[in-house]
């Protein structure tokens, strides 16, 4: 499996909310090629936020909302995305990270690169379940479980920096926060990206391959089946 | 008598609380069992809340309110 290649991130954001609605298991990897700067839609309802959202289209990031929470985060050809969907039926959250934070995990440790999960402080859009490197931010990630037609199913999503985002965009970043009242900006530093930290022998593609199979395979263990892939 | 519109207390096993991002129906509207009717969030976690029956909604907790695993927002009479 290869990640698509999507015009835009609505267009990989509608994707995975159509996977979401249909209610299959499912596993998708995208990348969008124009870069972003997607928000929580509480903050884009804000009226501080118009002359925010100009300046970053300004700088090069548009600025995308979405539905659900959490902070601002890159989009574009340097990120990564994976969502899996599979019943909610006797899952909680912390297995659901679990599982796609293991992913992640199994595809860095073929590559002999070691990792963990843990908030990172100053990183953007943190929580408790990042896939972290050397102390520093690789993978993001959050969950939407929808219960349409009486069926509980988990979108599970991660999103991987395969580059450092340009300076523009911790700019950009800075500005919303602030017109979203946050005091503190993330910091570059708590982050790290693919290209920091992949042999240099090796291919993004490689460890992307990896994903996807470890994804695959994770998800073919939790609906109790042999997977495609072993 | 009132049905008990309710954070689960199973979906996570940390103490955390959870967020009303918002209600969809508004106090006093009328629901179908299995309606969708609230969202939450936690730990980066949009989550949908269904009508636990069929009636007339009584919101208890607003939107933006915090409120602990297991909580009542609201209630179908």
């Amino acid at each position: 499996m290869t990640a698509l290649r999507l015009a835009d991130a609505a267009e990989g954001i509608a994707r995975e909310a159509g996977l979401l609605a249909a209610g299959r298991p499912a596993v998708l990897l995208w990348q969008a090629e124009a870069p972003a700067l997607v928000v929580p839609a509480a903050w884009a309802r804000r009226a501080s936020f118009v002359e925010a959202g100009a300046e970053c289209a300004r700088l090069g990031w548009p600025v995308l909302a979405r539905s659900s929470g959490g902070g601002g985060v890159p989009q574009g050809p340097a990120v990564l995305n994976l969502a899996i969907v599979l019943p909610a039926a006797g899952l909680t959250l912390e297995a659901g990270y679990g599982l796609i934070c293991g992913a992640f995990r199994e595809a860095l440790t073929r590559f002999e690169i070691a990792s963990g999960t843990g908030p990172v402080e100053g990183a953007f859009c943190d929580g408790r379940w990042n896939v972290t490197v050397a102390g520093r931010k690789l993978v993001g990630t959050a969950q939407r479980w929808s219960a349409a037609e009486g069926r509980r199913t988990a979108l599970i999503h991660a999103a991987m920096l395969l580059d450092r985002p340009e300076p523009r965009f911790w700019e950009a970043l800075g500005h919303v926060h602030r017109a979203a009242g946050l005091r503190v900006d993330p910091k570059p530093e708590a982050h790290l990206a693919v290209s920091e930290i992949l042999p240099r022998t090796m291919r993004p593609g490689a460890l992307i391959g990896a994903v996807a199979r470890a994804a695959e395979d994770r998800l073919a263990a939790a609906l109790g089946e042999s997977s495609p892939a072993a | 008598m009132a049905t008990e519109i309710k954070i689960p207390a199973d979906l996570w096993e940390e103490d955390e609380d959870a967020v009303i991002t918002s209600w969809l129906v508004d106090d006093g509207a009328g629901v179908e069992q299995g309606a969708l009717i609230a969202e939450i969030m936690t730990a980066k976690v949009q989550y949908e809340i269904l009508a636990p029956a069929s009636g007339i909604v009584r919101i208890k907790e607003e939107a933006d309110a915090v409120v602990p695993k297991g909580a009542v927002i609201g209630t179908v009479e």
